[in-house]
């Protein structure tokens, strides 16, 4: 950025700009926009792009060969670029943002920016089943975090941006404001009634405004305008919610095994894993071409009635194994867009066999490829309000909102009975992050844990001798102390314990004995890795002694839970509850402690 | 060892005014780079996206043209996805599928179009033939008055009057009298110059209940061109309806002169002409025992049509067929002047419960419009 000197702006600039940074509110609106139109832009371009390169790879009349060799080579190259240069751009960018907004402060380089850009558009160009929206969502709200911090923004700032360019991302990704808005504040923020509401909405509208000014005014898909034909029908409504669901849960747990079985695979083959999605998606491919790419053509042919019963199972079935395997890889794409892809086929599926059986009472199965969407999009990505909100804005049609709703709430239901953690919170967990739930991102104004900690005392290592250790912890009152290699945290080891082997004499005995003996003698899993996050409640803190019977836990980071951020002890839970001494409490229900 | 890895505290965020205007400058070039960049892409892209749709639409029309309706739907529809404003894809999309059989689809691909310009002529008709072949013919009619009134981008006149005959079709075919000669009037000044037009006018205006106008049509035709035959055939057609038997058997004859080569149409005609005059016993100049004489004919025959056609099962059939055959037994022994009368009114109540159970069958034409004639 060329360098100005302030002595060279007119005065008046300067006191302009020195008030608007004063007046944060007023900042935060002018920001929503700038960054709505910029995102709206960006996300502009890489679709066209995306669409441009397509059209180059797969020309009228290519062979069927070409539609295994293109996604092989373009997961092969992404497969490279991902290891060597842009590793945080795998995947969807869902939980990268995520993981931005609560674990760095908000800090998405501009690196992984462009490399999601370029990784997204050669994957999805190349015919990866995967989607654009979460990747739109991560360059947004990457973009947003860079301008952030290039003008000098505060961390809070920062932060409350994120969401902003993502729900920009987001309007001009998928054409739909409302829900935009929706899911940034549902998925990414975890509060619908979250401060930065209105800056989402201004964000959203200019990036929508953009979108139109330059593409005109197109819905993602042209739907004829379907409506219920009898009530009897919300009968099958109420079947499709619970294949939905069970689709749903298919889905994501193959997705999840699938990656699973990658991540335990040699670290050396990461770069070379994203080609076996590639091949895949190739051979599958070859057969059947509607399973290449995000497959929105296919999608729209289906709400509109083009179906044949057949052909959408089949299509369900190969996108779910598509799209499993080309994620899994580690190929750069989202799931956004899949979801939709396979609730389109299952809700068509299901309206063809209703409409086959009771063709007088029910509407077409486009009908059920709409609403399947949402149902599908609710099981999977776990937010009913959004997927409601969606289908609406894709349609815009408020007659098909009522079976919509109940079949979207039984996917989701379904879901979440079926499989416990959402996708994106499992995603992150695989690789280690401990995004904080839905449920900890609204506890309101609870006391958190980092009201309550302290720094942590020096660690005890595992070769450290019992002697040293007991030399260590005499003088202090800690009931038990951290343990932790090169690495990081290891584990707790109880002062007691070390007391009770000083005084047994095994005084040569490392810490990690200890551990190892302790952890057999009476099962105890303390020695494990209790911990807590800051942002956690100190009711948490709690519970968690509570399940182990320390009185001492370790604060860890969320990003990587052996980096240590603090301790929490029993006494300091307690001052910040106003109670003096534990002596002031009722031990009947507190026995272990 | 000191204690593990503490998370290092990010820097503390500073910029200052000048780095703050200067990347408020870059954002605002970036904006204005983007969108140019964008709005050229977005350029390139239609006009390939367009070219590539009106590509699909030609293939899929010459494919439905040759009757490979199937492959050229595919065509026509991927032509619609890619250039989904163009309504014209959609309409032909919709008209193949239709051709296909599959009105309800072809609905929901028109549904869409009309609401996003519910005044165009094209689509409207297109709505219109779907309704009609799903049989909601109220529907269907509204549609095609609003084809009929509707924007019409090119040949607006042309399109309009086929709209409307489509209609005219379909209401002669319902046989919605009224509807129809609503539907005709209006367009019989407008056709003065194509002879063609007006006949086929003239020849609903039978069908629609009014033969007089008809008459005026073909009259004013003959008078433009005596040797036209067909003129003749639709005056005589004309005639009939008015019950005018005599002055169509006329005109059938003058017709058979002037195109002796369609003879074998036209004796028929002739021949069925001669059947009402024999059969008719209002005509004029006939002596009473004729006219009771026909009169039970007409009774005789009207009960063996309705024998054909409803069968004598039904108990209130069987109980007229008894009360017809008493009448005509007992009109034996009534006097001739009050036996036509009794007849003629037997006939007539036979000949309304035969009309509202069965459709007239051709073998039935004489009597029919001998009926008519009565009737009026």
């Amino acid at each position: 950025m060329p360098a100005i000197r302030v002595s060279a702006l007119p005065a008046r600039l300067v006191r302009m700009v020195e008030d608007l940074r004063r007046k944060e509110d007023r900042l935060a609106l002018l920001l929503s926009l700038v960054i709505g139109a910029l995102v709206g832009l960006v996300v502009v371009a890489f679709i066209l792009l995306t669409g441009r390169l397509t059209a180059l790879m797969y020309p009228a009349g290519g062979s069927g060969w070409r539609r295994i060799a293109v996604p092989t080579i373009g997961s092969l190259v992404t497969g490279y670029l991902l290891f060597r240069y842009f590793p945080l751009a795998r995947g969807s960018g869902i939980p990268q943002t995520r993981a931005a907004l609560f674990i760095h402060d908000g800090r998405i380089s501009i690196r992984s920016v462009v490399g999601k850009f370029v990784c997204c558009s050669i994957s999805l160009a190349t015919g990866i089943p995967l989607g654009r929206e979460g990747p739109s969502v991560y360059i947004g709200s990457g973009l947003a975090s860079v301008i952030a911090r290039r003008l000098g923004l505060s961390r809070a700032q920062v932060r409350s941006l994120i969401p902003v360019g993502g729900a920009a991302a987001l309007a001009a990704a998928f054409n739909t404001p409302i829900a935009a808005v929706l899911f940034s504040l549902e998925e990414i923020v975890g509060d619908l009634h979250a401060p930065v509401l209105g800056s989402v909405v201004l964000a959203s509208a200019a990036s929508w405004m953009v979108l139109h000014l330059v593409l005109g005014d197109n819905p993602l898909f042209h739907v004829p305008s379907y409506h219920l034909v009898s009530a009897a029908e919300l009968g099958v409504y109420v079947v499709l919610g619970i294949v939905g669901g069970l689709t749903s849960v298919t889905f994501v747990k193959l997705l999840l095994w699938l990656r699973a079985r990658f991540a335990k695979m040699p670290r050396a083959s990461l770069w070379i894993q994203p080609v076996a999605g590639g091949l895949t998606v190739g051979i599958l491919g070859y057969f059947a071409p509607q399973v290449l790419g995000v497959g929105y053509d296919q999608v729209e042919r289906v709400l509109n009635g083009d179906v044949i019963l057949k052909v959408v199972v089949v299509l369900a079935i190969l996108k779910i194994i598509a799209t499993s395997v080309a994620y899994a890889s580690g190929n750069a794409g989202g799931i956004f867009g899949p979801s939709l892809f396979i609730g389109a086929m299952v809700g068509a599926a299901v309206g063809s066999v209703a409409h086959m059986a009771f063709p007088g009472s029910t509407a077409g199965p486009g009908a059920y490829a709409l609403v399947g969407m949402g149902a599908a999009f609710a099981g999977i990505i776990r937010t009913p309000f959004t997927s409601v909100v969606m289908i609406f804005e894709v349609t815009r049609d408020y007659t098909i909102i009522v079976p919509l709703m109940i079949s979207n709430l039984i996917a989701f239901y379904i879901s979440q009975k079926l499989q416990k953690e959402p996708i994106y919170d499992a995603l992150a967990r695989q690789d280690g992050l401990h995004l904080p739930t839905r449920t900890s991102r609204t506890q309101g104004s609870v006391p958190l844990v980092s009201s309550a900690s302290r720094d942590a005392p020096e660690s005890l290592t595992p070769e450290m001798k019992i002697s040293e250790a007991a030399e260590r912890v005499k003088d202090n009152v800690l009931e038990s102390w951290p343990v932790a290699d090169e690495l990081g945290l290891v584990g707790m080891v109880r002062t007691r314990h070390i007391v009770h082997a000083e005084e047994q004499g095994k005084l040569e005995m490392t810490i990690e004995r200890l551990m190892q003996i302790a952890r057999r003698s009476d099962g105890d899993k303390s020695v494990d890795l209790p911990h807590v996050h800051n942002d956690q409640p100190l009711s948490r803190a709690l519970a968690r002694m509570r399940e182990n019977g320390h009185k001492v836990l370790p604060v860890v980071s969320r990003a990587n839970a052996r980096i240590m951020l603090g301790i929490v002890t029993y006494a300091d839970i307690l001052k910040a509850f106003g109670v003096e001494s534990a002596d002031d409490l009722d031990y009947k229900d507190h026995p272990d402690l | 060892m000191k204690t593990p890895l503490f998370q290092p505290a990010a820097p503390t965020p500073t910029a200052t005014v000048a780095e703050f205007v200067a990347t408020f400058a870059v954002i605002l070039g970036a904006i204005v780079g983007l969108l140019l960049f964008d709005t050229a892409l977005a350029r390139v892209d239609l006009t390939e996206r367009k070219a590539y749709a009106a590509r699909e639409f030609g293939l899929g029309e010459r494919l439905t043209a040759q009757g490979r309706t199937e492959q050229g739907i595919e065509h026509l529809r991927t032509a619609s996805t890619l250039d989904g404003d163009n309504s014209a894809y959609g309409v032909a999309l919709a008209q193949a599928i239709l051709a296909d059989g599959r009105p309800g689809e072809a609905e929901q691909i028109l549904l869409p179009l009309l609401e996003r310009n519910e005044t165009d002529g094209a689509t409207t008709l297109a709505m219109a033939r779907v309704l009609a072949k799903e049989g909601k013919l109220d529907e269907a009619k509204s549609y095609y008055h609003r084809a009929i009134y509707g924007l019409w981008p090119v040949g607006a006149e042309k399109n309009r009057t086929a709209a409307r005959f489509e209609l005219i079709d379909l209401l002669a075919h319902a046989n919605a009298r009224q509807e129809l000669l609503a539907e005709l009037l209006p367009i019989q000044a407008d056709s003065t110059s194509d002879v063609a037009q007006r006949k086929k006018i003239a020849r609903l205006f039978v069908v629609a209940g009014s033969p007089a106008r008809a008459v005026l049509t073909f009259r004013e035709l003959l008078r433009r061109d005596p040797r036209d035959a067909d003129s003749y055939v639709g005056l005589a057609e004309a005639a009939l309806s008015l019950g005018d038997f005599a002055t169509a058997r006329i005109d059938l004859l003058a017709a058979q002169k002037l195109m002796p080569e369609d003879s074998v149409s036209l004796r028929g005609r002739i021949a069925l002409t001669d059947s009402v005059i024999s059969l008719d016993p209002t005509q004029s100049g006939l002596s009473l025992p004729e006219q009771v004489r026909r009169s039970r004919n007409l009774v005789q025959m009207t009960l063996t049509s309705m024998r054909t056609c409803l069968g004598v099962q039904a108990p209130q059939v069987a109980a007229a067929l008894d009360s017809a055959s008493l009448l005509l037994v007992a009109g034996r022994a009534a006097g001739q002047a009050q036996s036509v009368e009794q007849n003629l009114s037997l006939a007539e109540q036979l000949w309304g419960l035969r009309r509202s159970r069965c459709a007239p069958e051709a073998q039935d034409g004489a009597l029919t419009l001998v009926h008519n004639r009565i009737t009026k």
